[in-house]
């Protein structure tokens, strides 16, 4: 099956995406993690003003078939979340990288972000999983 | 008897269709030294041999016409429609019903079991039913963990001592640190660490907390420590203000007072309830209603399962599978049989019968009532001599109460006495009655 | 059949019709008095409903649920047997109905418990056992803490064990809630655990020893269960049964003789007890000799004159349940055991392997049969072969409409789209001829007709019910 992958995002190997605006980073899961999922049914997001260290187990979230952890892919404060998920779980499935994204997170450090994957690389790691 | 309807034909047809000569062959992966030849066991019996003997075995049990013997198991009336509905075999021989479209008919039963249990305890969700009091409130407690993050819990005294035993196992387990308190020192022990309080209402000496107070108190301190309530016989609340209305966050109870037989203990019925936002870390199972997805119907479906052992492995919230359905089937029954005017009707006979005992066993010299709060349908009372008060009893046709030694060594003396809508005035006439001789004869002796 | 879908809460009226409260015979006080109005609720909305609509309401629903009563329940790993009604009369005798748990005239009671033990002892080849457990997984949650406690006590620090994934559902929950953390064990094509995997896993020096199903849930017999219980416990592990299949195995070989240390039993599988719709049931742990000082308090145990009731030691894990156990499944389970005597436990486990055999052989003609084995007493078909694009549910769904229940779906989880069948040893090979029948002819619509397959059910009182629906806004009462 063919994914989206974004080339101007970057990529957790737990199929989390972030995109960075200056100081901030905005988190979702990936085309590939919500198709794997299937239908969401509930995301359950961290609270505003919390601070994690990467790599923090900070959420769940369920699917009729699955319940997954997502994680925090870079140290720094919780400082907005979509509220949207509450009511319509269903954008993570419709629109993963848009309307369906996650939460917004002030990083505390810009390096963490080199360890990522590329489009690209991720790509090849979903291929990866898609052949097993 | 094996009620195996296969007859010698049958099984030759049926081993000719497999390909094989025996039934021998189709073990052929065991090894043979791992065979046994037979069990050391006797024959089997007929039915009328078989209900012979476990009536005689059964009948080695005294069962007495009137009973003051409470402490976690409770004898009230069950209506006789409530085993007559939980006998039809569609439901007690189905099996989870996983398959919805066959299954309507409990699924529908279970959800006005969940519907049921929020109407009586006022809490926003219920869950399917889990083993006994004592087992879900100890996976309240680790819930409480999980949900607050914190991995420690304090306990009031006055909870079952059985119970608190479970959940001693259950922390040491999960690796959850306990404390037992006294209200004194509850609130100084109260700190940041700390996941969840714990208590019982009516407590095991029969007494009624200020919950209202207890919970503004612990909320003034800690607003985001949860505060967990157990109790043993529901009926109370026919009168009681619900848990829902007290701001408690997880409401557990044994519900088997709700028209399921004492049976030496079990099965009992664990009632499970918890705040809207706690939902998904309810354990067990849920049904939810839902619709066709092609079409406007409404029907009922197990839901949420997800978070389930069978789905989420070692990451679930608890590993339950099996539950106490009949149990609870039996439940709803009883609560729709009595409805508001009977649950409030039974409700106030206890108080008050519980509540007349408790007085008059007060006004005899020498006996001493021990609790300072109101009590329900149980009270702790100080007897001059309890092994004679109790062998009365007996003599009486009467069950006697719990000496309390059984789980407080140093508590000699106390009897734990339950007295409800099931004790006639005459047996408590005659209960009374052997209160006096107990003390009349201690005296001659002197 | 009652069309009427109202809930039972819309079928009250506004005065009260019922009266099973015993008349009051002594003097009312005021209830204020008693108990302070702050302390009183002001409304229940339970509502009064007349006695007639009650049990017409749940005669209803009852018809709208298939039980084993109904006909075959061939859900895998579930072991739907016939539950013989004598066991529902002796279990409500009211000398055992009526009996409190903590009264002391109690010897019938445990009487059967003792008679019980020894019986089980007997069948499973061990030394004594607890019977505090409510149900299968709360059994195993006993046994896995009694490994932890028998380690504890000797100061080693094992805190993970080995769960092959052809091991019973519950099993790694399980091992969680006992503070253990799960080593998996791919099985290999035979469905079967790799010796070198196992001993690799072993070698960790945290390790406490394995669960193990057997036969597992594929249905198949672990054929070196001898070598696997001798490796774990030459590397100081031991070794814990989940009984959950134990029902082809009675009367054939034991448990206790295979290796095991600790197992568990479910009264409500292998012993006929009811399922009631899900519960209640019974899980009790059997242990060897050496474990008996870690089963929970109060227990029964062996000693020279036969058994004794025993209150505490030191060592147990403590208690696990409030009173003794689910005793009314107790009594069922001993009377269905007095009723079979020897040979008709051999019977129920050799024809519990006939008739699952006689299945598998002729539904692989046309499913997907994926380890071609000799199976015990149940098997699992994929969904590999079938066509159109037709899943697995869809067959399930379909099945219903023939008036009979769908077996275990997508588990194990090993087995893509995996149905798992077990017709236990009480079907009859009529019933199961309309089973075969039933499944090749659905096999057929799938190739001719799949439109009807992706619809199913028809016959139902309802259509397939949207799940996505349900969980995203659930409404769990009313």
């Amino acid at each position: 099956m063919d994914f989206k992958v974004p080339p101007d995002l970057k990529y957790t190997k737990s199929h989390e995406w972030v995109r960075l605006e200056n100081e901030i980073a905005v988190m979702g899961i990936t085309d590939y993690a919500q198709n794997q999922l299937s239908d969401v049914v509930y995301v359950e997001l961290p609270k505003i003003g919390e601070i994690f260290e990467k790599g923090s187990i900070i959420g769940e979230i369920e699917s009729v078939k699955a319940v997954d952890e997502f994680y925090m892919p870079l140290s720094g404060e919780i400082i907005e979340l979509n509220d949207y998920l509450g009511n319509r779980p269903e954008l993570v499935n419709s629109s993963p990288y848009d309307e369906g994204w996650f939460l917004k997170i002030k990083i505390n450090n810009p390096s963490e972000l080199d360890i990522f994957l590329t489009a690209f690389q991720y790509q090849e790691l979903i291929q990866g999983e898609e052949n097993q | 008897m094996d009620f195996i309807p296969h007859d010698k034909d049958s099984i030759k047809e049926m081993l000719k269709v497999i390909g094989v000569n025996s039934i021998n062959d189709l073990y052929r992966d065991i090894p043979n030294d791992l065979k046994i030849n037979k069990l050391d066991l006797p024959e089997g019996l007929s039915e009328p041999d078989l209900l012979r003997k476990l009536e005689q075995l059964a009948h080695k049990n005294k069962i007495y016409s009137s009973s003051f013997l409470g402490a976690g198991c409770y004898y009230h009336y069950i209506p006789s429609l409530v085993e007559f509905v939980i006998s039809r075999s569609e439901f007690y021989t189905s099996y989870t019903p996983y398959q919805a479209e066959a299954s309507q008919g409990y699924l529908q039963a279970i959800f006005e079991y969940q519907s049921a249990i929020s109407r009586l305890t006022g809490m926003d969700v219920a869950n399917a039913s889990m083993y006994d009091g004592s087992t879900a409130l100890a996976e309240a407690a680790i819930i409480s963990t999980i949900i607050t993050r914190k991995n420690k819990i304090l306990l009031l005294e006055g909870i079952h001592p059985e119970y608190l035993e479970v959940i001693k196992t259950y922390c040491w387990g999960y690796h959850i640190e306990y404390e037992l308190v006294s209200e004194k020192l509850l609130f100084s022990k109260l700190n940041e660490d700390i996941a969840a309080i714990l208590f019982q209402s009516p407590n095991f000496f029969g007494e009624i907390e200020d919950v209202p107070s207890l919970v503004k108190k612990i909320r003034k301190i800690m607003p985001k420590c949860l505060i967990i309530q157990v109790m043993t016989d529901l009926t109370c609340l026919g009168i009681l203000k619900p848990p829902g209305e007290l701001d408690i966050d997880i409401f557990v109870a044994e519900g088997q007072s709700l028209g399921i037989a004492p049976s030496f203990g079990g099965p009992g019925l664990g009632i499970f309830t918890a705040k809207e936002l706690f939902l998904r870390k309810v354990p067990g199972r849920l049904i939810g209603k839902t619709k066709e997805i092609n079409g406007e119907k409404e029907g009922f479906i197990l839901t949420l399962q997800a978070r389930e052992q069978h789905i989420r492995r070692e990451k679930a919230i608890s590993n339950i599978c099996t539950n106490q359905s009949l149990c609870s089937l039996a439940a709803l029954i009883y609560l729709v049989s009595l409805g508001k005017t009977g649950l409030r009707e039974i409700a106030t006979q206890n108080f008050q019968k519980a509540n007349y005992v408790k007085q008059k066993l007060g006004e005899i010299e020498g006996f001493e009532v021990l609790n300072q709060k109101p009590t329900y349908n149980e009270f702790l009372v100080r007897c001059p001599n309890i092994n004679k008060f109790r062998t009365l009893c007996k003599k009486e046709n009467l069950l006697p109460p719990l000496k309390l030694t059984k789980y407080f060594p140093d508590m000699k003396d106390v009897a734990l006495i339950c007295v409800t809508e099931m004790n006639k005035k005459s047996d408590i006439e005659a209960f009374l009655n052997a209160a006096l001789l107990s003390i009349q004869k201690t005296k001659r002796r002197d | 059949m009652d069309s009427d879908s109202r809930l039972i809460f819309e079928k009250g009226y506004n005065h009260p019709h019922n009266n099973f409260i015993p008349k009051m015979d002594i003097e009312y006080e005021n209830i204020d008095d008693l108990i302070p109005k702050t302390l009183q609720r002001e409304d229940l909305l339970i509502p009064d409903i007349p006695e007639i609509e009650i049990v017409r309401h749940f005669l209803n629903l009852s018809q709208k649920t298939y039980g084993v009563d109904t006909g075959i329940y061939p859900l895998g790993s579930c072991t739907m047997k016939y539950n013989p009604k004598i066991n529902e009369v002796i279990a409500r005798l009211p000398d055992f109905s009526k009996l409190h748990p903590l009264q002391e005239e109690n010897l019938g009671a445990l009487e059967l418990i003792i008679e019980l033990s020894k019986i089980l002892c007997q069948v499973t080849g061990m030394d004594g056992f607890t019977f505090q457990p409510a149900a299968g997984a709360h059994g195993e949650l006993t046994g896995l803490l009694m490994i932890k406690k028998y380690f504890e006590t000797m100061n080693l620090k094992k805190n993970a064990i080995i769960v092959p994934e052809s091991s019973h559902g519950t099993n790694p929950a399980s091992a969680k809630m006992a503070g253990f953390s799960i080593i998996k064990i791919r099985s290999n094509k035979d469905g079967e655990i790799p010796i070198d995997l196992l001993k690799y896993a072993m070698e960790g020096d945290n390790v406490a020893g394995i669960m193990l199903t057997n036969p597992n849930t594929l249905g198949l017999f672990e054929r070196n269960i001898k070598d696997i219980t001798k490796i774990v416990h030459d590397y100081g592990g031991l070794c814990y049964y989940d009984g959950a299949n134990l029902n082809p195995m009675l009367g054939i070989c034991r448990p206790g003789d295979m290796g095991f240390d600790i197992i568990h039993l479910n009264l409500h599988k292998t012993f006929s007890t009811p399922h009631g719709g899900g519960g209640p049931g019974s899980g009790p742990v059997g242990v060897k000799k050496e474990f008996i000082p870690f089963l929970p308090n109060p227990c029964i145990i062996p000693n020279n004159n036969g058994f004794q009731y025993r209150e505490y030691s030191e060592n147990s894990i403590g208690r696990i349940k409030s009173f003794l156990g689910n005793f009314g499944v107790l009594v069922r389970a001993y009377a269905y055991l007095l009723a079979l005597g020897a040979q008709g436990l051999r019977r129920v486990g050799e024809i519990s392997v006939l008739n699952a055999n006689y299945l598998q052989v002729q539904l692989q003609k046309k499913y997907h049969a994926p380890y071609n084995r000799t199976c015990q007493h149940e098997f699992v078909l994929s969904d590999k072969n079938l066509p159109n694009d037709i899943t697995t549910e869809d067959i399930a769904k379909r099945i219903i409409d023939y008036g009979i229940y769908a077996p275990t779906i997508y588990f194990p989880l090993i087995v893509s789209g995996a149905m798992m069948i077990e017709p236990t040893e009480t079907e009859s090979k009529a019933s199961l001829d309309n089973f075969v029948n039933v499944m090749l002819k659905i096999y057929e619509e799938a190739r001719s007709n799949p439109e009807l397959i992706k619809n199913a059910p028809h016959n139902t009182p309802i259509k397939r019910l949207d799940a996505v629906l349900a969980a995203r806004k659930p409404i769990l009462h009313d």
